[in-house]
């Protein structure tokens, strides 16, 4: 199910700085101005930008990367000959820009659904860009081929045409002049001025570079071409590594712009938990979304570190957090271990709802900072910060505990979770008010990470199968 | 490649064709006058499949002759570089073999013949791998790819080369 962008994004970096490093998108009409108008390096610039995103207005793009978008749509067009990227046109409604807006808000960041009426988009044409991993993959393959091809077969002196020469006058011909140089009389072809023997020059790029020193020249040239097939050999390699990693991957295919829009916004609202029937994008929901929401690329992973904590929160973070957190009915299974907490069943919703304020006050009792009559009026970051010094307190006590009563520690620990997810509750409580999205992207940078690792495992393993066929697949005959 | 195409031409009739079949009159001398021949920019008329259109006569001055405007579609062999060809070998020698597709004459120059095949003299000159399983003698079919193209006004000629993959002898009417 999830195929993953990561390693198709490496390659088009790669590929970027390998074969885009120096485009310059100048118009023809623009004089050539020297430094300032010198925009080597954009291609790449852009390729970044676009690997960390789906579909993606090209206005919006240059307004990200502080270009103009004249510019950027010269460098858009140029990889789009290049056979990178898709793009599509249309004449965009407000409704149409909407669609795209609610898509966008759904990969960003998972809320608000539509920012309704923000953009009011008359009759524009709009243009819209995408990387398209599949032909990258191709285009890629397909050059660094040629680029080698090329190489072996001056190399080799493929697809040159042979030049003679007459000893005798020095006239030079070439194979095209075959028919008129062959004689009956013998194998060999004559001279058409002296009717002498010639000779093959068994060089076109000696026959190139006129004059005396034939041999040396050929030689050096041959040297060049030598050299240059190896340093592109060495230069390359991370770039063809790459491309024999992600030979077997799933590639990321996101689809026309329609079909991508309705299926962004659709996993955004599932995501969302959101099932307004106003929704900008429920017209078209119909057209060919295939069930799997897309793998949102570029999300924002935020990494909540606790100081003083870091050493230990192997274990800890585990039972103070996911063992107080009530999972969805979907998601408990016969046979799992749970808390009845986590079960969601009646005595802790009686807690929640009835004992409220005093685990508070306890808490404060602890801190000594906070008054517990107080704590429901006071302002909720002090709240907050209350509740991570508990928590952090409260994570040392359990580690004591912990060791001391490592061996009875069936009957406590279920003690001790009962007790830190009360104290918790009332930060949740607080904390709820202010994130309610908290739940949804609590859980995800954990499954990205997971299915992260996974890959790196996968891909090591690809690299080993696949690194010897590697050289097979460009042999030449 | 083949093309089919539409192409025009004047055609100068003389008076005694006049009459009744004055069209397939047009039509008889116009394939007499233009298959077969070469063209560079279209290559070799190879055959005119149909008349298009007549446009009116124009009757010369002091001559009587009646030129007509005929525009004719047909069907023309242009070789292209780079094209894959498949050809009859028509002469080996020390310097290589030419070969013929159809009205196309081709010369592989023993620089691009594979290095494993020797030239052979003798009434049947040659060239032959080292173990003898391939050879390449006249009369034999080779598949080969156009590197070179001369094109003249009246005349095409072509080189090509056997020393890439899937290229070389394809049928041997001696072996068979
Ligand atoms: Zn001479």
């Amino acid at each position: 199910m999830s195929t993953s962008v990561e390693p198709f994004n490496r390659l088009v970096k790669l590929a970027a700085r390998a074969f885009y490093d120096d485009i310059t998108t100048k118009g023809d009409n623009q004089p050539k101005a020297g430094g300032r108008s010198d925009n080597r390096g954009i291609a790449v610039v852009v390729l970044d930008a676009l690997t960390r995103r789906q579909w993606v207005r090209e206005e919006d793009l240059a307004k990200d990367l502080k270009l103009h978008s004249k510019q950027l749509r010269r460098t858009l067009r140029f990889f789009e000959e290049e056979k990178l990227i898709t793009r599509d046109h249309r004449k965009e409604t407000a409704k149409g820009a909407k669609l795209y807006s609610a898509a966008i808000a759904a990969t960003a960041d998972g809320q608000q659904v539509g920012k309704e009426g923000e953009e009011k988009v008359k009759l524009h044409t709009h243009s819209y860009c995408c990387l398209d991993y599949s032909q990258i993959y191709d285009v890629v393959r397909y050059r660094l081929h040629r680029m080698r091809k090329n190489l072996k077969d001056e190399l080799e002196d493929k697809n040159t045409v042979q030049e003679y020469i007459c000893p005798n006058c020095g006239k030079r011909y070439n194979a095209l002049d075959a028919l008129q140089l062959v004689s009956l009389d013998d194998e060999y072809f004559h001279c058409e001025r002296c009717n002498g023997e010639l000779v093959a020059e068994s060089d076109k790029l000696a026959a190139q570079e006129v004059g005396e020193g034939d041999d040396n020249a050929r030689r050096r040239r041959r040297e060049k071409l030598k050299d240059m097939l190896q340093k592109m050999e060495v230069q390359l390699k991370p770039l063809m590594e790459q491309l024999s990693r992600v030979k077997d991957l799933a590639v990321p295919e996101f689809g026309t712009l329609q079909a991508w829009e309705a299926r962004a916004s659709a996993a955004g609202r599932a995501a969302n938990g959101d099932s307004s029937s106003n929704d900008p994008s429920k017209s078209s929901q119909g057209l060919g979304y295939g069930g799997t929401p897309m793998p949102f690329i570029g999300e924002t992973k935020v990494e909540v570190a606790f100081s003083g904590v870091e050493g230990k929160d192997d274990v800890k973070p585990e039972t103070s957090t996911s063992s107080l957190k009530v999972l969805p009915p979907w998601m408990i299974k016969q046979g799992m271990n749970l808390t009845k907490e986590q079960r969601g069943e009646v005595k802790q919703e009686s807690k929640m709802d009835g004992t409220l304020a005093a685990p508070a006050v306890e808490l404060s009792d602890e801190k000594k900072s906070i008054n517990g009559n107080d704590a429901q009026s006071n302002l909720q970051d002090e709240y907050v910060k209350a509740y991570y010094a508990a928590l952090l307190q409260k994570r040392q006590e359990l580690e004591e505990a912990a060791k001391k009563q490592q061996e009875s520690s069936q009957t406590l620990n279920s003690n001790d979770v009962s007790d830190s997810s009360s104290s918790r509750q009332v930060g949740m409580k607080s904390k709820r008010v202010e994130i309610d999205g908290d739940d949804d992207w609590e859980e995800a940078p954990v499954g990205a990470s997971t299915i992260e690792s996974f890959k790196v495992n996968d891909l090591n393993f690809e690299a080993e199968a696949s690194g010897d066929d590697e050289d097979d697949i460009w042999e030449e005959g | 490649m083949f093309f089919h195409i539409i192409l025009e031409r004047n055609m100068q009739l003389h008076p005694r064709y006049f009459g009744r079949n004055l069209r397939e009159n047009l039509a008889a001398k116009l394939m007499k006058d233009v298959e077969g021949t070469c063209s560079g920019r279209h290559g070799f008329v190879v055959a005119i499949t149909g008349i298009e259109n007549i446009g009116k006569g124009l009757i010369r001055d002091g001559t009587g002759f009646v030129t007509f405007p005929v525009k004719y579609q047909c069907v023309v062999f242009r070789p292209f570089k780079g094209e894959i060809l498949e050809a009859v070998v028509t002469m080996v020698n020390k310097m290589g073999f030419f070969a013929e597709a159809g009205p196309v004459q081709i010369f592989v120059s023993n620089h691009l013949i594979p290095d494993d095949m020797e030239f052979q003299s003798g009434d049947m000159p040659n060239y032959t791998t080292s173990d003898g399983s391939v050879k390449i003698q006249k009369d034999c079919e080779v598949r080969l790819k156009i590197i070179g193209t001369r094109v003249d006004a009246t005349e095409i000629f072509c080189i090509g080369t056997i020393k890439d993959d899937f290229l070389g002898v394809i049928n041997d009417p001696a072996t068979v």
